[in-house]
Protein backbone atom coordinates (compact mmCIF):
# COMPACT_ATOMS: atom_id res chain seq x y z
CA UNK A 1 0.00 0.00 0.00
CA UNK A 2 0.99 3.64 -0.90
CA UNK A 3 2.46 5.99 2.14
CA UNK A 4 -0.06 8.64 2.91
CA UNK A 5 1.24 12.12 1.94
CA UNK A 6 1.14 12.90 5.85
CA UNK A 7 1.29 10.86 8.72
CA UNK A 8 1.61 12.63 12.18
CA UNK A 9 1.35 10.24 15.31
CA UNK A 10 1.88 11.92 18.92
CA UNK A 11 3.59 15.17 17.44
CA UNK A 12 4.49 17.91 20.36
CA UNK A 13 6.66 20.64 20.11
CA UNK A 14 7.63 23.41 22.37
CA UNK A 15 9.63 26.55 21.30
CA UNK A 16 12.61 26.78 24.47
CA UNK A 17 11.39 28.14 27.32
CA UNK A 18 7.27 28.35 26.36
CA UNK A 19 4.74 26.01 27.26
CA UNK A 20 3.95 23.34 24.14
CA UNK A 21 3.14 24.90 20.82
CA UNK A 22 1.38 21.58 19.13
CA UNK A 23 0.10 18.95 21.78
CA UNK A 24 -0.31 15.41 20.88
CA UNK A 25 -1.19 15.41 17.48
CA UNK A 26 -2.37 12.49 15.21
CA UNK A 27 -3.68 12.77 11.64
CA UNK A 28 -3.15 11.46 8.38
CA UNK A 29 -3.50 13.69 4.61
CA UNK A 30 -3.91 11.35 1.80
CA UNK A 31 -2.56 11.95 -1.28
CA UNK A 32 -4.12 13.86 -3.46
CA UNK A 33 -6.17 15.66 -0.52
CA UNK A 34 -6.56 19.47 -0.36
CA UNK A 35 -7.52 20.12 3.72
CA UNK A 36 -7.90 23.32 5.36
CA UNK A 37 -6.26 24.05 8.59
CA UNK A 38 -7.97 26.54 10.87
CA UNK A 39 -7.33 27.92 14.30
CA UNK A 40 -7.37 31.10 15.93
CA UNK A 41 -3.83 33.10 15.79
CA UNK A 42 -1.30 31.42 17.66
CA UNK A 43 -3.27 28.24 17.24
CA UNK A 44 -0.14 26.48 16.12
CA UNK A 45 -0.95 26.36 12.37
CA UNK A 46 2.32 28.24 10.67
CA UNK A 47 4.36 25.79 13.81
CA UNK A 48 3.35 22.73 12.63
CA UNK A 49 4.09 23.56 8.99
CA UNK A 50 7.67 24.31 9.88
CA UNK A 51 7.73 21.30 11.74
CA UNK A 52 6.18 19.09 8.78
CA UNK A 53 8.95 20.78 6.34
CA UNK A 54 11.85 19.59 8.73
CA UNK A 55 12.44 23.45 9.83
CA UNK A 56 11.91 22.99 13.63
CA UNK A 57 12.75 19.85 15.37
CA UNK A 58 9.63 17.41 15.43
CA UNK A 59 10.19 13.93 18.08
CA UNK A 60 11.44 11.40 16.09
CA UNK A 61 8.92 8.98 14.28
CA UNK A 62 6.25 12.13 15.41
CA UNK A 63 5.58 12.36 11.47
CA UNK A 64 6.36 10.89 8.56
CA UNK A 65 5.90 12.68 5.07
CA UNK A 66 5.85 10.45 2.13
CA UNK A 67 7.83 7.70 4.20
CA UNK A 68 10.61 10.51 5.33
CA UNK A 69 10.78 11.50 8.82
CA UNK A 70 11.42 15.51 8.63
CA UNK A 71 13.50 14.92 12.25
CA UNK A 72 15.95 12.35 10.74
CA UNK A 73 18.83 14.69 9.17
CA UNK A 74 19.63 12.10 6.48
CA UNK A 75 15.63 12.18 5.33
CA UNK A 76 14.95 15.45 6.66
CA UNK A 77 17.97 17.19 3.04
CA UNK A 78 14.93 15.31 1.14
CA UNK A 79 11.87 17.03 1.80
CA UNK A 80 12.50 20.33 0.07
CA UNK A 81 11.80 18.57 -3.19
CA UNK A 82 8.74 16.44 -1.90
CA UNK A 83 6.72 19.43 0.87
CA UNK A 84 7.25 23.05 -0.28
CA UNK A 85 5.80 25.74 1.88
CA UNK A 86 4.22 29.35 0.88
CA UNK A 87 4.65 31.77 3.74
CA UNK A 88 2.11 34.19 5.15
CA UNK A 89 4.53 36.93 3.95
CA UNK A 90 5.92 36.90 0.47
CA UNK A 91 8.25 39.38 1.10
CA UNK A 92 9.78 36.88 3.69
CA UNK A 93 10.40 34.35 1.21
CA UNK A 94 12.55 36.32 -1.51
CA UNK A 95 16.22 36.15 -1.73
CA UNK A 96 17.47 37.55 -4.87
CA UNK A 97 17.21 40.85 -6.44
CA UNK A 98 15.40 39.70 -9.53
CA UNK A 99 12.09 37.17 -9.94
CA UNK A 100 14.00 34.72 -12.40
CA UNK A 101 16.87 34.14 -9.68
CA UNK A 102 15.11 33.86 -6.87
CA UNK A 103 12.65 31.44 -8.59
CA UNK A 104 15.93 29.25 -9.20
CA UNK A 105 17.16 29.70 -5.51
CA UNK A 106 15.14 26.49 -4.48
CA UNK A 107 16.45 24.35 -7.84
CA UNK A 108 19.95 25.43 -7.83
CA UNK A 109 19.91 24.22 -3.77
CA UNK A 110 18.97 21.22 -5.26
CA UNK A 111 22.45 21.14 -7.84
CA UNK A 112 20.27 20.43 -10.56
CA UNK A 113 22.35 21.21 -13.99
CA UNK A 114 21.59 24.79 -15.07
CA UNK A 115 19.39 23.94 -18.06
CA UNK A 116 17.86 22.03 -16.12
CA UNK A 117 17.08 24.57 -13.36
CA UNK A 118 16.36 26.84 -16.09
CA UNK A 119 13.73 24.60 -17.35
CA UNK A 120 12.36 25.03 -13.91
CA UNK A 121 11.87 27.96 -13.72
CA UNK A 122 10.61 29.06 -16.76
CA UNK A 123 8.16 26.06 -16.61
CA UNK A 124 7.14 27.98 -12.74
CA UNK A 125 6.64 31.09 -14.14
CA UNK A 126 4.76 30.36 -17.28
CA UNK A 127 2.10 27.80 -14.70
CA UNK A 128 2.08 31.01 -12.26
CA UNK A 129 1.17 33.68 -14.81
CA UNK A 130 4.27 35.41 -14.21
CA UNK A 131 6.24 35.05 -17.69
CA UNK A 132 7.74 38.29 -19.05
CA UNK A 133 8.48 40.20 -14.75
CA UNK A 134 11.79 37.40 -15.26
CA UNK A 135 14.01 40.45 -14.66
CA UNK A 136 11.44 42.51 -12.23
CA UNK A 137 12.67 42.80 -8.53
CA UNK A 138 9.92 40.88 -6.58
CA UNK A 139 9.64 43.45 -3.96
CA UNK A 140 7.80 46.18 -6.88
CA UNK A 141 5.47 43.71 -7.66
CA UNK A 142 1.89 43.88 -6.67
CA UNK A 143 0.68 41.70 -3.75
CA UNK A 144 -0.96 39.27 -5.98
CA UNK A 145 2.10 38.71 -8.26
CA UNK A 146 4.37 38.66 -5.10
CA UNK A 147 2.38 35.52 -3.75
CA UNK A 148 2.34 34.02 -7.40
CA UNK A 149 6.46 34.65 -7.19
CA UNK A 150 6.50 32.66 -3.68
CA UNK A 151 4.39 30.44 -5.04
CA UNK A 152 6.54 29.80 -8.37
CA UNK A 153 9.53 29.71 -6.57
CA UNK A 154 8.27 26.53 -4.40
CA UNK A 155 6.42 24.88 -7.40
CA UNK A 156 10.06 25.09 -9.42
CA UNK A 157 11.00 22.38 -6.91
CA UNK A 158 7.99 20.52 -8.19
CA UNK A 159 7.04 19.34 -4.92
CA UNK A 160 4.55 16.79 -4.22
CA UNK A 161 3.03 18.35 -0.99
CA UNK A 162 2.47 22.04 -0.78
CA UNK A 163 1.77 24.21 2.71
CA UNK A 164 -0.21 27.61 2.16
CA UNK A 165 0.12 29.18 5.21
CA UNK A 166 -2.84 32.38 4.91
CA UNK A 167 -2.37 32.22 0.91
CA UNK A 168 -5.33 34.96 0.43
CA UNK A 169 -3.56 37.56 3.30
CA UNK A 170 -2.67 41.05 1.19
CA UNK A 171 -5.00 39.90 -1.82
CA UNK A 172 -7.53 42.04 -3.44
CA UNK A 173 -10.77 40.28 -4.46
CA UNK A 174 -9.50 39.46 -7.90
CA UNK A 175 -6.19 38.09 -6.65
CA UNK A 176 -7.84 36.03 -4.03
CA UNK A 177 -10.26 34.63 -7.03
CA UNK A 178 -7.03 33.94 -9.48
CA UNK A 179 -5.48 32.59 -6.71
CA UNK A 180 -8.18 30.01 -6.19
CA UNK A 181 -8.67 28.75 -9.78
CA UNK A 182 -4.74 28.65 -9.87
CA UNK A 183 -4.86 25.68 -6.96
CA UNK A 184 -7.78 24.39 -7.81
CA UNK A 185 -5.92 23.13 -11.39
CA UNK A 186 -2.86 22.26 -8.94
CA UNK A 187 -2.34 18.33 -8.81
CA UNK A 188 -1.19 17.16 -5.92
CA UNK A 189 -1.40 17.63 -1.40
CA UNK A 190 -2.22 20.76 -0.32
CA UNK A 191 -2.55 21.70 3.28
CA UNK A 192 -4.16 25.88 3.55
CA UNK A 193 -3.69 27.35 6.74
CA UNK A 194 -6.38 30.24 6.57
CA UNK A 195 -8.64 32.63 8.64
CA UNK A 196 -10.14 32.60 5.06
CA UNK A 197 -13.27 30.09 5.88
CA UNK A 198 -14.80 31.27 2.66
CA UNK A 199 -11.75 30.04 0.59
CA UNK A 200 -11.62 26.97 2.87
CA UNK A 201 -15.39 26.02 1.71
CA UNK A 202 -13.90 26.64 -1.66
CA UNK A 203 -11.41 24.69 -1.66
CA UNK A 204 -11.27 21.87 1.11
CA UNK A 205 -13.50 19.09 1.57
CA UNK A 206 -11.86 18.32 4.52
CA UNK A 207 -11.15 20.58 7.65
CA UNK A 208 -8.24 20.27 10.37
CA UNK A 209 -9.34 22.65 13.64
CA UNK A 210 -6.48 23.33 15.43
CA UNK A 211 -6.48 25.55 18.99
CA UNK A 212 -3.55 26.51 21.48
CA UNK A 213 -1.85 23.43 20.23
CA UNK A 214 -4.37 20.64 20.08
CA UNK A 215 -6.43 19.36 17.43
CA UNK A 216 -9.92 20.11 17.74
CA UNK A 217 -11.91 18.64 15.06
CA UNK A 218 -11.01 16.57 12.01
CA UNK A 219 -14.03 16.13 9.10
CA UNK A 220 -15.67 17.46 5.93
CA UNK A 221 -15.71 21.05 5.89
CA UNK A 222 -19.17 22.00 5.14
CA UNK A 223 -19.79 19.88 8.69
CA UNK A 224 -17.15 21.46 10.90
CA UNK A 225 -17.58 25.06 9.91
CA UNK A 226 -21.42 24.89 10.30
CA UNK A 227 -21.42 24.15 13.97
CA UNK A 228 -22.09 27.91 15.58
CA UNK A 229 -20.47 26.25 19.42
CA UNK A 230 -17.23 24.91 17.83
CA UNK A 231 -16.64 27.91 16.14
CA UNK A 232 -17.24 30.03 18.66
CA UNK A 233 -15.59 28.10 21.13
CA UNK A 234 -12.58 28.30 18.91
CA UNK A 235 -12.71 32.14 18.27
CA UNK A 236 -14.05 31.51 14.57
CA UNK A 237 -17.29 32.17 13.21
CA UNK A 238 -19.55 30.18 10.65
CA UNK A 239 -18.74 31.19 7.28
CA UNK A 240 -21.46 33.48 6.08
CA UNK A 241 -22.13 31.23 2.66
CA UNK A 242 -23.51 28.77 5.81
CA UNK A 243 -25.32 30.80 8.17
CA UNK A 244 -29.33 30.05 8.03
CA UNK A 245 -30.83 32.77 5.78
CA UNK B 1 6.44 50.08 -1.09
CA UNK B 2 9.34 48.45 0.45
CA UNK B 3 12.44 49.63 0.66
CA UNK B 4 13.92 46.14 0.01
CA UNK B 5 16.74 45.99 -2.17
CA UNK B 6 16.96 47.46 -5.44
CA UNK B 7 18.77 46.20 -7.81
CA UNK B 8 20.82 48.03 -10.07
CA UNK B 9 20.47 47.96 -13.77
CA UNK B 10 23.35 46.65 -15.08
CA UNK B 11 23.91 48.52 -18.45
CA UNK B 12 26.51 46.75 -21.17
CA UNK B 13 29.87 47.74 -21.61
CA UNK B 14 33.56 46.25 -21.75
CA UNK B 15 33.88 45.82 -17.75
CA UNK B 16 30.53 44.78 -17.39
CA UNK B 17 31.34 41.57 -19.89
CA UNK B 18 34.23 39.99 -18.12
CA UNK B 19 34.62 37.59 -16.18
CA UNK B 20 33.90 38.88 -12.48
CA UNK B 21 36.85 36.60 -10.51
CA UNK B 22 39.57 38.74 -12.51
CA UNK B 23 37.50 41.88 -12.13
CA UNK B 24 37.39 41.37 -8.54
CA UNK B 25 40.85 40.54 -8.06
CA UNK B 26 42.29 43.47 -9.92
CA UNK B 27 40.20 46.29 -8.58
CA UNK B 28 40.87 44.30 -5.13
CA UNK B 29 44.65 44.94 -5.92
CA UNK B 30 44.15 48.14 -7.07
CA UNK B 31 42.33 49.52 -4.19
CA UNK B 32 45.03 48.23 -1.81
CA UNK B 33 47.78 50.17 -3.80
CA UNK B 34 45.91 53.04 -3.53
CA UNK B 35 45.74 52.68 0.14
CA UNK B 36 49.13 52.64 0.34
CA UNK B 37 50.21 55.67 -2.05
CA UNK B 38 51.42 58.80 -0.15
CA UNK B 39 52.89 61.05 -2.68
CA UNK B 40 49.85 63.48 -4.40
CA UNK B 41 51.16 62.97 -8.70
CA UNK B 42 51.20 59.51 -7.09
CA UNK B 43 47.58 59.16 -5.98
CA UNK B 44 46.09 62.11 -8.51
CA UNK B 45 47.23 59.05 -11.01
CA UNK B 46 45.29 56.10 -9.22
CA UNK B 47 42.48 58.59 -9.53
CA UNK B 48 42.60 59.28 -13.16
CA UNK B 49 42.77 55.34 -13.83
CA UNK B 50 39.81 54.71 -11.61
CA UNK B 51 37.66 57.58 -13.47
CA UNK B 52 38.88 56.13 -16.90
CA UNK B 53 37.20 52.72 -15.50
CA UNK B 54 34.26 54.74 -14.65
CA UNK B 55 34.20 55.95 -18.04
CA UNK B 56 34.34 52.70 -19.55
CA UNK B 57 32.23 50.62 -17.32
CA UNK B 58 29.23 53.37 -18.92
CA UNK B 59 27.55 53.91 -15.27
CA UNK B 60 24.34 55.55 -14.84
CA UNK B 61 24.80 59.47 -14.52
CA UNK B 62 22.24 59.45 -11.72
CA UNK B 63 23.82 56.49 -10.03
CA UNK B 64 27.09 58.40 -9.99
CA UNK B 65 25.76 61.67 -8.94
CA UNK B 66 24.02 59.64 -6.03
CA UNK B 67 27.03 58.20 -4.80
CA UNK B 68 29.60 60.62 -4.92
CA UNK B 69 26.96 63.25 -3.66
CA UNK B 70 26.74 61.10 -0.30
CA UNK B 71 30.43 60.16 -0.83
CA UNK B 72 31.43 63.91 -1.18
CA UNK B 73 29.44 65.37 1.75
CA UNK B 74 31.38 62.70 4.34
CA UNK B 75 34.98 63.90 3.16
CA UNK B 76 34.07 67.47 3.47
CA UNK B 77 34.09 67.17 7.38
CA UNK B 78 38.14 66.43 6.44
CA UNK B 79 38.66 68.72 3.33
CA UNK B 80 37.39 71.75 5.45
CA UNK B 81 38.92 70.94 9.07
CA UNK B 82 42.07 70.11 8.39
CA UNK B 83 43.56 73.05 6.66
CA UNK B 84 41.40 75.41 8.95
CA UNK B 85 43.45 73.40 11.69
CA UNK B 86 46.88 72.77 10.13
CA UNK B 87 47.09 75.31 7.82
CA UNK B 88 48.98 74.87 4.75
CA UNK B 89 50.41 71.35 6.04
CA UNK B 90 46.69 70.24 6.49
CA UNK B 91 45.49 71.70 3.03
CA UNK B 92 47.74 68.89 1.34
CA UNK B 93 47.14 66.06 4.46
CA UNK B 94 43.31 67.00 3.03
CA UNK B 95 43.99 66.59 -0.37
CA UNK B 96 45.90 63.58 -0.05
CA UNK B 97 42.96 62.05 2.06
CA UNK B 98 40.37 63.04 0.01
CA UNK B 99 42.11 62.25 -3.78
CA UNK B 100 42.80 58.52 -2.02
CA UNK B 101 39.39 57.77 -0.74
CA UNK B 102 37.87 59.23 -3.99
CA UNK B 103 40.46 56.50 -6.18
CA UNK B 104 39.33 53.91 -3.76
CA UNK B 105 35.45 54.90 -3.70
CA UNK B 106 35.69 55.20 -7.31
CA UNK B 107 37.05 51.53 -8.10
CA UNK B 108 34.90 50.12 -5.80
CA UNK B 109 31.83 51.83 -7.93
CA UNK B 110 33.09 49.98 -11.26
CA UNK B 111 32.99 46.67 -8.99
CA UNK B 112 29.93 47.32 -7.88
CA UNK B 113 28.48 48.91 -10.72
CA UNK B 114 29.46 46.63 -13.59
CA UNK B 115 28.46 43.07 -12.42
CA UNK B 116 25.05 41.99 -9.75
CA UNK B 117 26.39 41.97 -6.35
CA UNK B 118 25.74 38.52 -5.84
CA UNK B 119 27.77 37.31 -8.25
CA UNK B 120 30.43 39.53 -7.27
CA UNK B 121 30.10 37.51 -3.68
CA UNK B 122 30.33 34.33 -5.75
CA UNK B 123 32.85 35.53 -7.98
CA UNK B 124 34.87 36.27 -4.38
CA UNK B 125 34.11 32.68 -3.26
CA UNK B 126 35.15 31.26 -6.27
CA UNK B 127 39.14 32.98 -5.61
CA UNK B 128 38.90 31.82 -2.34
CA UNK B 129 37.73 33.90 0.17
CA UNK B 130 35.97 31.74 3.30
CA UNK B 131 32.30 30.55 2.88
CA UNK B 132 31.24 32.21 5.97
CA UNK B 133 32.55 35.46 5.05
CA UNK B 134 30.75 35.53 1.64
CA UNK B 135 27.59 34.25 3.26
CA UNK B 136 27.58 36.71 6.45
CA UNK B 137 28.42 39.84 3.45
CA UNK B 138 25.26 38.49 1.41
CA UNK B 139 22.98 38.26 4.05
CA UNK B 140 23.90 41.67 5.76
CA UNK B 141 23.46 42.84 2.48
CA UNK B 142 19.88 41.14 2.49
CA UNK B 143 18.81 42.48 5.94
CA UNK B 144 20.00 45.61 5.63
CA UNK B 145 17.31 46.05 3.53
CA UNK B 146 14.94 44.33 5.58
CA UNK B 147 15.48 46.63 8.49
CA UNK B 148 15.33 50.08 6.34
CA UNK B 149 11.85 48.59 5.52
CA UNK B 150 11.84 47.84 9.36
CA UNK B 151 12.79 51.29 10.05
CA UNK B 152 10.52 53.21 7.61
CA UNK B 153 7.35 51.69 9.06
CA UNK B 154 8.48 52.57 12.69
CA UNK B 155 9.14 56.18 11.62
CA UNK B 156 5.58 56.29 9.68
CA UNK B 157 4.06 54.73 13.02
CA UNK B 158 5.54 57.63 15.02
CA UNK B 159 5.04 60.39 12.87
CA UNK B 160 1.00 59.35 12.44
CA UNK B 161 1.05 59.53 16.80
CA UNK B 162 2.43 63.14 16.42
CA UNK B 163 6.77 62.42 17.40
CA UNK B 164 8.39 64.67 16.42
CA UNK B 165 12.50 64.34 17.28
CA UNK B 166 13.56 67.05 20.14
CA UNK B 167 16.41 67.19 22.19
CA UNK B 168 14.28 66.19 25.30
CA UNK B 169 14.23 63.42 27.25
CA UNK B 170 10.83 62.05 25.94
CA UNK B 171 12.69 62.14 22.28
CA UNK B 172 16.10 59.85 23.02
CA UNK B 173 14.13 57.51 25.50
CA UNK B 174 11.26 56.74 22.16
CA UNK B 175 14.56 56.71 20.09
CA UNK B 176 16.16 54.20 21.98
CA UNK B 177 13.03 52.25 22.62
CA UNK B 178 12.56 52.32 18.27
CA UNK B 179 16.13 51.07 18.06
CA UNK B 180 14.75 47.90 20.56
CA UNK B 181 12.43 47.68 18.48
CA UNK B 182 14.03 47.64 14.94
CA UNK B 183 16.16 44.85 16.59
CA UNK B 184 13.77 42.72 17.77
CA UNK B 185 11.42 43.25 14.11
CA UNK B 186 13.97 43.02 12.39
CA UNK B 187 15.56 39.25 14.37
CA UNK B 188 12.03 37.95 13.73
CA UNK B 189 11.79 38.87 10.27
CA UNK B 190 15.92 37.09 9.53
CA UNK B 191 14.07 33.99 11.08
CA UNK B 192 11.57 33.73 9.03
CA UNK B 193 13.49 34.29 6.11
CA UNK B 194 16.04 32.03 7.12
CA UNK B 195 12.71 29.32 7.73
CA UNK B 196 12.16 30.12 4.55
CA UNK B 197 15.07 29.53 2.85
CA UNK B 198 15.79 26.88 4.64
CA UNK B 199 12.28 25.09 2.99
CA UNK B 200 13.52 25.66 -0.28
CA UNK B 201 16.65 23.26 0.72
CA UNK B 202 19.23 26.00 1.76
CA UNK B 203 21.99 24.64 3.00
CA UNK B 204 24.51 27.26 3.70
CA UNK B 205 25.65 27.27 0.67
CA UNK B 206 24.92 29.60 -1.96
CA UNK B 207 24.75 28.93 -5.29
CA UNK B 208 24.34 30.44 -9.24
CA UNK B 209 23.64 30.09 -12.38
CA UNK B 210 26.53 32.12 -13.73
CA UNK B 211 29.40 30.29 -15.08
CA UNK B 212 32.53 31.99 -14.54
CA UNK B 213 34.79 32.13 -17.47
CA UNK B 214 38.54 33.50 -18.27
CA UNK B 215 38.73 35.18 -21.83
CA UNK B 216 41.53 36.98 -22.79
CA UNK B 217 40.01 40.38 -22.09
CA UNK B 218 39.98 39.43 -18.37
CA UNK B 219 43.71 38.57 -18.73
CA UNK B 220 44.67 41.28 -20.47
CA UNK B 221 42.68 43.82 -18.22
CA UNK B 222 44.33 42.38 -14.55
CA UNK B 223 47.77 42.54 -16.46
CA UNK B 224 46.94 46.18 -17.62
CA UNK B 225 45.67 47.44 -14.20
CA UNK B 226 48.54 45.80 -12.30
CA UNK B 227 51.06 47.26 -14.75
CA UNK B 228 49.73 51.01 -14.28
CA UNK B 229 49.31 50.56 -10.52
CA UNK B 230 52.71 48.56 -9.62
CA UNK B 231 54.02 51.60 -11.97
CA UNK B 232 52.60 54.21 -10.04
CA UNK B 233 53.51 52.50 -6.54
CA UNK B 234 56.77 52.24 -7.60
CA UNK B 235 57.01 56.21 -8.68
CA UNK B 236 55.37 57.18 -5.74
CA UNK B 237 58.32 55.11 -3.80
CA UNK B 238 61.09 57.06 -5.67
CA UNK B 239 59.22 60.47 -4.76
CA UNK B 240 59.24 59.80 -1.27
CA UNK B 241 62.63 58.29 -0.78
Amino acid sequence: MDNPAIQVRGLTFAYPGSPPALRNLHFQIECGETVGLIGPNGAGKTTLFLCLAGVLPAPRGSASILGFDPADPAQRRQLPQRIGVVFQNSDDQFVNATVFDDVAFGPLNLDLPPEEVRERVTEALTLTGLAGLEERPPFHLSGGEKRRVALAGVLAMRPEILLLDEPTMFLDPRGRRELAGFLHNLPGTKIIATHDLEFVLQMCRRVLLLDAGELRADGKAREVLSQTELMDRHGLEVPYSLRAK
Amino acid sequence: MTLAFDALDISDSPLARLDPRWKLAALSLAILITGFLQTLPAIFSALAIAVLMLAVARLPVRFLLWRYGAFVLFLMLFLVLLPITEGRQGLFAALRVGSRALAIYSFGLVLLGTAPFATTIHAGQALGIPRPLTQITLMSYRYIFVLADEFSRIRLALRLRGFRNKMNRHSYRTVGNVTGALLVRGADRAERIGQAMRCRGFDGHFRTLYRFRTRRADVLLFAALMAAMGGIFAWDWYLRT
